[in-house]
């Protein structure tokens, strides 16, 4: 298992491969996306670097219909389902720039030392009709790594979320099908 | 769907197609092309379901079919749930969650066959239509009593999506969009395009859609929020999901305007005199020819107007109805804010923000877009290098001798041609127009100045027929980045000119960047 993580951490053009070993979760509705059942292990070594695959051109905006984090063994995981069953295009950094709500442009801060960036393109988190389809935009959640998070962007098939980290420490991204899963753990520290 | 809103369409346009007082006035655009037939008198496949499933259930058939234009396009669709709580749509009609359940029972299918087989569907969205009507007492011969069903069959909660939805169903109908009244009014005046109740403003584009965004706050009140840039836009969504989801305050986005796919109608959803909220960057000129670097690090909606286009960045054309729309905008706002119809001043959103986006896509046309505006504003630019010039009204000629550059900014198009001035220099930079007929024109030309130019510049202004009109000298070592008029001249048609000559005392440059024509 340690294996796979780690190929995954390094090769995101294969995470869909990655996903696809993954154990089936046990529930189908959206609040247990927290229980999402990538692979448990606490050692994954995890990167600081940006971590991004992009979509194909003209491919349909994923629509985001839950967000929800947790703390597991050794790292914090924090989940974003979609209503396909395939993830949108997604690009994860820290970055120590301010912030900034994609329409506005005003400055955005959050709690934590280290600010992790997840944008996802082409992804909307509302509907056709101009309905949000995540009701928390905004998440104080105090775990271990992840303090606390904030939908900064759904504008123009972009949705961009920054997650407030106690220090800009190793995460992975894994990303898993049926429905579209995108998964970030962020280890704690040690 | 709120069913609510499509039974009120239908009601007002009944009421519009029965005013005595002829058309309902022209809605939008004008120009644009709201002449195509309605989508009920072109043939669908599912024309005999619509027949056969409206006369089972006393349901018009027109509106069934309207309905499904709508929802679909008339493609049996297999919806996704968009987000929990909200059921997946089916079919031609879109039935979803309960009312699909519901109208399946009624016309005595299962739920499964009124997901996916398209006569199932169109019955069961029939006999849900059929319910609602009962339950509503309405009179169905009566047209406009239908509106409160469509309303209900629509489930959209907001007012405005409503009437959105409404209009959509009427246009499919091939009635005339009237504005959303809250309650049936069917005197002729409903065809009248009155403000939305509640709306607290008009548009500042008169043939513009008002629709009163939340998304916004003041501009700075220093010269940094002066408006004079106006920002290209793709919504990356169709058109109602667009104004839709910015006039929501979850979003914390909005834009100005919104131009629809067919150009048939556009949103406004914030005053141009407002801050809308529909760029992150801070402003860095290196990323706009190095124009006004004093903005450097200004929030760049405080300045901006911006102009969303319903679409994709990633498409590969954009329909000539919502570019015409689009540019006549473009030509109203540039007018009235006095905003140069050049490209520092009329810019994509990607140009400015590079790192996170890409609209309005490599294939927005913008030379084409920008002479559009130029033209509908009535003006014609001649620049000194071939791309940036319709050839049909515009070309220049400038001796390979004179030196190209774009080191100093605020130029039209991609630069500029300078030569050293010499006493016996024959040689001229000539910037021509042509005229369809006779007529009266003013004349500018640009440069960009600087220390070393000619005091002394001199432009020749010379008909189709050769006969030089004046000779009109300017300082070039000030003034430039701006238009400066040369004057007023009656021309003949054909192809008139302007020249900058390069005779003159030695030991300066003339500058030959543009020229520029105005009615």
């Amino acid at each position: 298992m340690p294996r796979v993580a780690i190929v995954c951490a390094l090769a995101p053009l294969i995470i869909n491969a990655c996903g696809g070993h993954e154990p089936r979760e046990t529930g189908r509705q959206s609040a247990a996306a927290a229980r999402v059942s990538a692979p448990q292990d606490t050692s994954f070594a995890g990167t600081t670097a940006p971590v991004q695959r992009a979509a194909r051109p003209g491919t349909p905006p994923r629509v985001l219909r839950s967000v929800a984090a947790t703390s597991g063994p050794g790292y914090d995981r924090v989940v974003f389902e979609f209503a396909e069953d395939s993830v949108p295009g997604y690009h994860v950094e820290y970055t120590t720039k301010p912030v900034r709500r994609c329409g506005s442009g005003d400055p955005v801060s959050v709690a934590g030392a280290g600010s992790l960036v997840v944008r996802l393109e082409p992804a909307q988190a509302h509907d056709a009709r101009g309905n949000p389809t995540l009701a928390e935009r905004e998440r104080a959640l105090g775990l271990p790594a992840v303090r606390e998070m904030k939908l900064v962007c759904d504008f123009e098939g972009q949705v961009e979320w920054v997650l407030g980290v106690v220090a800009a420490g190793p995460y992975r991204v894994l990303a898993s099908p049926g429905p579209g899963r995108l998964v970030v753990d962020i280890r704690h520290r040690p | 769907m709120t069913a609510w809103l499509r039974a009120a369409f239908i009601v007002l346009v009944a009421a519009c197609r029965e005013a005595p007082v002829g058309p309902c006035p022209s809605p939008r655009v004008a120009g644009s092309a709201a002449e195509q037939a309605a989508p009920v008198v072109r043939r669908s496949p599912f024309d005999s379901a619509f027949a056969s499933a409206g006369a089972e259930f006393h349901v018009p058939p027109t509106l069934l079919k309207a309905i499904g234009w709508v929802e679909t396009r008339w493609e049996m669709v297999q919806g996704a749930e968009e987000f929990a709580g909200r059921a997946p749509a089916f079919g031609v009609m879109a039935l979803r969650g309960a009312a699909l359940e519901r109208g399946a029972a009624r016309a005595g299918v299962t739920p499964e066959a009124a997901r996916r087989d398209p006569l199932a569907n169109i019955r069961a969205a029939a006999a849900l239509l059929d319910a609602f009507a009962d339950e509503a007492a309405i009179d169905r011969s009566r047209n406009e009593q239908w509106s409160g069903v469509i309303a209900r069959y629509s489930e959209i909660e907001r007012p405005d999506g409503r009437a959105a939805y409404g209009r959509e169903v009427d246009r499919a109908l091939g009635g005339v969009p009237p504005q959303l009244a809250r309650a049936p009014a069917p005197a002729p005046t409903a065809c009248l395009p009155p403000p939305p109740p509640g709306s607290g403003g008009a548009p500042d584009y008169p043939p513009g859609v008002w629709r009163a965004s939340p998304n916004f706050n003041a501009r700075p009140s220093d010269s940094t929020g002066r408006v004079h840039v106006l920002i290209i836009h793709t919504c990356e969504s169709n058109y109602t999901g667009c104004w839709s989801w910015l006039v929501n305050p979850a979003s914390q986005a909005s834009v100005h305007y919104v131009v629809s796919e067919d150009g048939n109608e556009i949103s406004q959803l914030v005053h141009e005199s407002d801050r809308a909220w529909h760029i992150a960057a801070t402003y860095d000129c290196t990323l706009n020819r190095r124009h006004d670097c004093w903005l450097n690090g200004v929030q760049s909606n405080d300045f901006t107007v911006g102009i969303e286009h319903a679409g994709f960045a990633s498409q590969g054309s954009f329909p000539t109805s919502q570019l015409e729309a689009s540019a006549t905008l473009a030509c109203d706002v540039t007018r009235d804010r006095g905003i140069p119809r050049d490209w520092q001043h009329i810019v994509g959103h990607g140009q400015l923000q590079p790192a996170t986006r890409t609209d309005p896509g490599p294939n927005w046309p913008w030379i084409a877009y920008v002479h559009r505006v130029q033209a509908l504003c009535g003006e014609t630019v001649v620049d000194d290098s071939a791309p940036f010039n319709d050839p049909a009204l515009a070309a220049a000629a400038v001796p390979a001798a004179w030196t190209a550059s774009d080191t100093t900014p605020d130029y039209y198009g991609g630069g500029y041609r300078w030569a050293s001035t010499q006493p016996d220099a024959t040689d001229v930079a000539a910037f021509s127009f042509r005229l369809a007929a006779p007529a009266s024109r003013a004349v500018d030309a640009r440069w960009t100045s600087g220390t070393n130019r000619s005091p002394h510049a001199a432009y020749a202004v010379i008909s189709s027929a050769g006969d030089t009109l004046a000779l009109v000298r300017v300082d070039q070592t000030t003034g430039g980045g701006r238009w400066r008029a040369l004057g007023t001249w009656a021309f003949p048609a054909g192809w008139n000119r302007v020249v900058l000559l390069r005779r003159g005392t030695a030991g300066s440059v003339v500058v030959a960047d543009a020229v520029r024509v105005r009615e």
